[in-house]
Parts: C-alpha cells; structure tokens; sequence
C-alpha cells in the first residue's frame, strides 16, 4: 500500500438507482419521500429524486475500507454535502493522501458526479498497524 | 419577530441537553442488508458493521421532530464519525443524542435553520464505540 502525501487512492465508481435509493431508504430506516417519491420532490424544489448524503457517504466509506483492508483502522471519518446528486448517473468516489504523519494516515476524499463536480468532500483518517 | 422563532428558542433551550437514549441491537441480517443497500460486498461486514451503518440504528438527529415546524424541507449538510473500537455483530448499542448548537442564517432562498447534533454510541459494555456530529439544515 502506497501511503506517499499526493498518491491518489484507487477509485470507486458506484451506479444508483431509484431501486438502491429505496433499499437503503429501508435499511437505514430514512423514509423522507425526497428520495423514493418524485412528485414529492419536485413539489419542495428538487428536479426529482436524490440520493441520500448518507448513501454517499457509505460509498465514500467503502471507498476508503477497500483501499485499506485489513491494514490498519479507520479512526475519523468526515463529509459535507455540497450538492444534490440523482439516480442514474454514475458517481465516482476517490481519494488522495493529503499527510503522513508516523502510523497516522489523513486523506482527502470525494464524490464527484458525472460532470466531474465535486458534490460530497471529506477527510478521513486512519491507523496504519 | 416572525413566528418561527419559537422552535428556535425551544431547540435552543436543548442545547447541551441528552435526549432519551435508544438501545439496538446490531444484527447480522440488518447489517446484511445495509451492505446489500450500500452495495459493499466485503466479506468483512459478516463480522462488523460497516462505517456509517450507525446512524442505520437509531434516527440520525434523535429528538428534532419539532423542527420540522421551520421551513418545508430537510437538508444533510454533513456527518463527521469518530471511531474508537469496531462496532460488531451481536453489539447491543445505546445512542444518545443533544443539540449541540442551533442557529439561522439567510441563503439565496430564504432562511435557513442550521441543527448541529451530537450522538454518542456506546456498547453494552460501556465502551464509547463512536461518535456522530452532524449538521441538518431546515430550509
């Protein structure tokens, strides 16, 4: 595992749809219509359905697990939803070393749409063992 | 002064305050279905509960029901996770929520409603295993 300040970290290209939008609707237990009912979500101003920020995070969350396996720990882990993001798009995770410091690992992360806009960004942290 | 400056004041009197903690177990086949959901196949979520499965366990911003009196829509501004020990399958884990700081703000569109929380997760040994501080926006 390459953990040089400035080495991207493999990406993750995730593929929602309406469908996974409700699955997670019901496996987080987050029924807020905006993202399972489209008249809903066009009558408070969206363009239709959104994905969940959580949903993004989990995304963002696997991306960060699968790169570290089991080598070390996640200790912090941290996202700002920046803008709305819609079914049927891919939306592509990655990651960059931003420090080293001994066993402590930070990286910057985000989610990035289709247009390649940065909608979700984060850091997160880790313990190398 | 507009109406909604009521649920301001009663948020703002819950500051620091914890709400009613909430006990859940964690399950294998709730977890299962939460990596399904995620779509994480790593066979490591047999054992453990992925990152942000937490907030699967008890409603993310306990207690902020009533501020939904504000605006007509939720926003998530964003969710910060502090990990201290794995969170495993056949935990039995407590979280607790308060306000940790309440505030309005004029955007483009409006007003707007910033809840900041806090939840502490803690396992049935009495181990912090987490801690989950977040921002939703009434808009």
């Amino acid at each position: 595992m390459k953990v040089e300040v400035g080495h991207e970290i493999p990406a993750l290209v995730k593929h929602p749809t309406t469908r996974q939008l409700v699955q997670y609707a019901g496996a987080q237990g987050d029924f807020y219509e905006i993202h399972y009912d489209q008249a809903y979500a066009q009558s408070v101003g969206l363009p239709g359905v959104i994905l969940h920020g959580l949903l993004k995070a989990a995304f963002l969350g696997q991306l960060v697990t699968d790169w570290l396996g089991d080598r070390g720990t996640l200790k912090t882990f941290e996202v700002s939803y920046r803008g709305i993001d819609v079914p049927a798009q891919p939306y592509r995770c990655r990651g960059r070393v931003k420090r080293v410091d001994g066993p402590e690992v930070e990286l910057e992360i985000w989610g990035e749409n289709d247009e390649g806009q940065r909608t979700t960004v984060g850091t997160a942290t880790v313990e190398i063992r | 002064m507009s109406t909604t400056t009521p649920v301001i004041d009663r948020l703002r009197a819950r500051i620091g305050v914890d709400g009613a903690p909430v006990t859940a177990a964690v399950e294998a086949g709730h977890v299962s279905r939460f990596a399904a959901a995620i779509g994480d196949p790593n066979p490591r979520w047999t054992k453990e509960a992925p990152p942000t499965f937490l907030v699967a366990l008890a409603p993310v911003a306990l207690h902020l029901a009533e501020a939904e009196e504000y605006g007509k829509g939720w926003l998530n501004g964003g969710n910060r996770f502090e990990y201290f020990t794995p969170v495993l399958i056949g935990d039995h884990i407590t979280a607790t929520g308060q306000v940790a700081d309440v505030y309005e703000k004029s955007g483009s569109t409006g007003n707007l409603l910033f809840i900041i929380f806090e939840t502490r997760y803690v396992n049935q040994d009495g181990v912090v295993v987490a801690k989950l501080r977040g921002t939703m926006i009434r808009r």
